[in-house]
């Protein structure tokens, strides 16, 4: 396989079993390269542990993994070669300082390490404070400082797990900026296990939801939130509704419209351009548009629908009945 | 993995150790305090009744000062920095983040070794030069120790705090606690083998017993004074010791090497 036209990640059939209990059910994943992408879920759903067994750090109970191309664990140590990873929260020796924590993973890597310290540390800006031992850092520092410590190997894919706990308001948004810059300017990937819809929403490009060991469905996020296929929605508001809903059904430029208490909801039979069109169409029909609304849809909205929906799957029926 | 990054590695290592104040301290105590406490109170005894009591240094403060290094206190410092070298990257919850570099576990732990040794004997070092002063400083006109059994001493107890060190390093990375690993082996070296070599109706198994396969080696007697050459207990061959030793070694070593490749990061 050529491992750079490769997926960043790719499992099939991953499954992970404590004992009796199952925590990764025949996970299908495809993280493509050069985004970051969300894994999201609520907490115990797996996401943890998807990771823990991608790095190696737990053997997997069956199913195959690739990491940027190469088969782990038969290649794990190449395949970590360009990985950098925060599993958890990231933990130091706290007695040593913060470039002294860096110089053990680099002399553990080898290689051109050593000369990415001082790089890495000004990536994150905790050069001024890499002489401080660890145990005076702030929660976000350590964060930082984990990052630097994924930078040592200039790394094709960041795997974070949950990177936000802990972090105030302005520590996450610099965080974000962050995540963007390296996926934007520097082409890495970034794997993000979160269960923050609105985190994953807004740094990530595509995102997987997780729930109960089982991917649900995966995507770019935009897709996730409209449900899978790409709906555009409108709200329309208009000064004759009846008349309207008669124009929109004959026009066929919708797929589906009606009342709702903000106004007409349609949905477009084409990409969001065909709002243009409906707009034309109404006001040929000399009806009045006062309002013409895409419909945004959120992340959070489809997660709670899919994870209501599992949860109704798992009451018996004669339970629901 | 070539050698550069085995001496980076086991270079890392020794930072950890070496920046690790309280561990280093209380192991340097250990290997001093008792040696001054011992030539400082002798030296005390002998100036006030020298007919009573012989000069703290000389041959024979020498070979009592040795037996507290070697045998009591050496090795709990050598056990104080072998059960941190074993156990400090899981207690610190760094492990997963150097498993996570891709390196191999195994070249992981092999690191931890050299490194705990390295900071053993540094520290067991200055306790065999207070001997060594003491020895010469406090003679009072007795004989005092030829250079071959300066020679011979400072080997042997390299020697001695050097295998408890390497089995305290297999232990703890097995344990994967470094308290329980420091109790066990606390209780075991000052208690447990102790007794045990002493209960003589266990007979040749007592050649099982670390400290005596170790004491066989010692270049003066270590014992109290009754027991046969080097000081030992129990009687056993020099073949026997050597077996004795290296198997404690080989057999801590490979354990804490397959926990340590086997566990969950």
């Amino acid at each position: 396989m050529d491992q750079s036209s490769s997926p960043a990640i790719e499992t099939v059939g991953l499954t992970k079993r404590f004992g009796e209990r199952t925590a990764l059910d025949g996970i299908d994943l495809q993280v493509p390269r050069g985004v970051a992408f969300g894994f999201l879920g609520p907490n115990g759903a797996g996401k943890t542990t998807i990771i823990r067994t991608l790095l190696g750090l737990t053997p997997a109970s069956a199913g195959t993994m690739h990491v940027l191309g190469y088969p782990v664990p038969a290649e794990r140590s190449q395949a970590l070669q360009r990985v950098g990873a925060i599993v958890e929260e990231p933990r130091f020796h706290m007695h040593l300082t913060g470039r002294e924590n860096l110089r053990i993973v680099s002399a553990v890597r080898g290689g051109e390490t050593l000369e990415r310290i001082d790089p890495a540390l000004a990536r994150v800006g905790l050069s001024e404070r890499a002489g401080e031992k660890v145990k005076s850092y702030s929660m976000g520092m350590r964060q930082r400082l984990g990052v630097a410590r994924c930078l040592l190997a200039d790394p094709l894919l960041l795997i974070l797990d949950e990177p936000t706990n802990g972090l105030d308001p302005a520590g996450i948004q610099e965080f974000r900026e962050m995540i963007r810059a390296m996926v934007e300017q520097e082409g890495r990937t970034v794997f993000i296990s979160s269960h923050l819809l609105d985190e994953v929403e807004k740094t990530c490009d595509a995102a997987a939801i997780v729930d109960r060991g089982k991917i649900v469905t995966q995507g770019a996020i935009a897709e996730l939130a409209a449900g899978g296929g790409a709906r555009h929605e409108l709200i329309l508001g208009v000064d004759d509704a009846d008349r309207a809903l008669g124009v929109l059904d004959a026009s066929g430029l919708v797929d589906d419209a009606r009342p709702s208490d903000e106004g007409i909801r349609v949905v477009l039979a084409g990409d969001p351009r065909t709002a243009a069109q409906v707009n034309a169409a109404l006001v040929q029909a000399g009806v009045g548009v006062t309002r013409l609304e895409p419909v945004r849809h959120s992340l959070e909205q489809r997660f709670l629908q899919i994870t209501q929906r599992l949860d109704a799957d798992l009451v018996p029926e004669e339970v629901r009945a | 993995m070539n050698p550069t990054i085995a001496i980076r590695m086991v270079g890392a290592d020794f930072l950890k150790l070496r920046k690790k104040r309280s561990t280093l301290i209380w192991a340097l105590v250990l290997a001093v305090a008792p040696l001054l406490i011992f030539f400082v109170v002798k030296a005390i005894q002998h100036s006030s009744n020298p007919a009573e009591h012989s000069p703290a240094g000389g041959t024979g403060g020498y070979a009592d000062a040795l037996r507290v290094l070697t045998l009591f206190f050496g090795p709990l410092a050598a056990i104080m920095i072998g059960t941190d070298g074993g156990a400090g990257d899981l207690a610190a919850g760094v492990f997963r983040d150097l498993v996570v570099t891709g390196r191999s576990r195994v070249a992981l732990f092999a690191a931890r070794v050299p490194a705990a040794l390295g900071l053993c004997w540094l520290v067991v070092l200055a306790g065999y030069a207070l001997t060594l002063i003491g020895t010469y400083a406090l003679a009072s006109g007795t004989t005092t120790p030829g250079g071959a059994l300066v020679v011979n001493g400072l080997l042997f107890t390299l020697f001695a705090t050097g295998i408890v060190c390497v089995v305290a390093v297999g232990f703890s990375s097995l344990v994967g606690s470094r308290p329980a690993a420091l109790t066990v082996l606390i209780g075991w070296q000052l208690i447990a083998s102790r007794i045990l070599e002493n209960i003589e109706s266990l007979g040749s198994s007592r050649k099982l017993i670390l400290s005596q396969a170790i004491a066989h080696f010692s270049p003066v007697n270590v014992s109290d004074g009754h027991g046969p050459r080097g000081g030992a207990t129990v009687t056993m061959s020099t073949g026997t010791a050597v077996i004795v030793s290296l198997g404690w070694i080989v057999v801590l070593l490979a354990l804490g090497a397959w926990r340590t490749r086997t566990m969950d990061a």
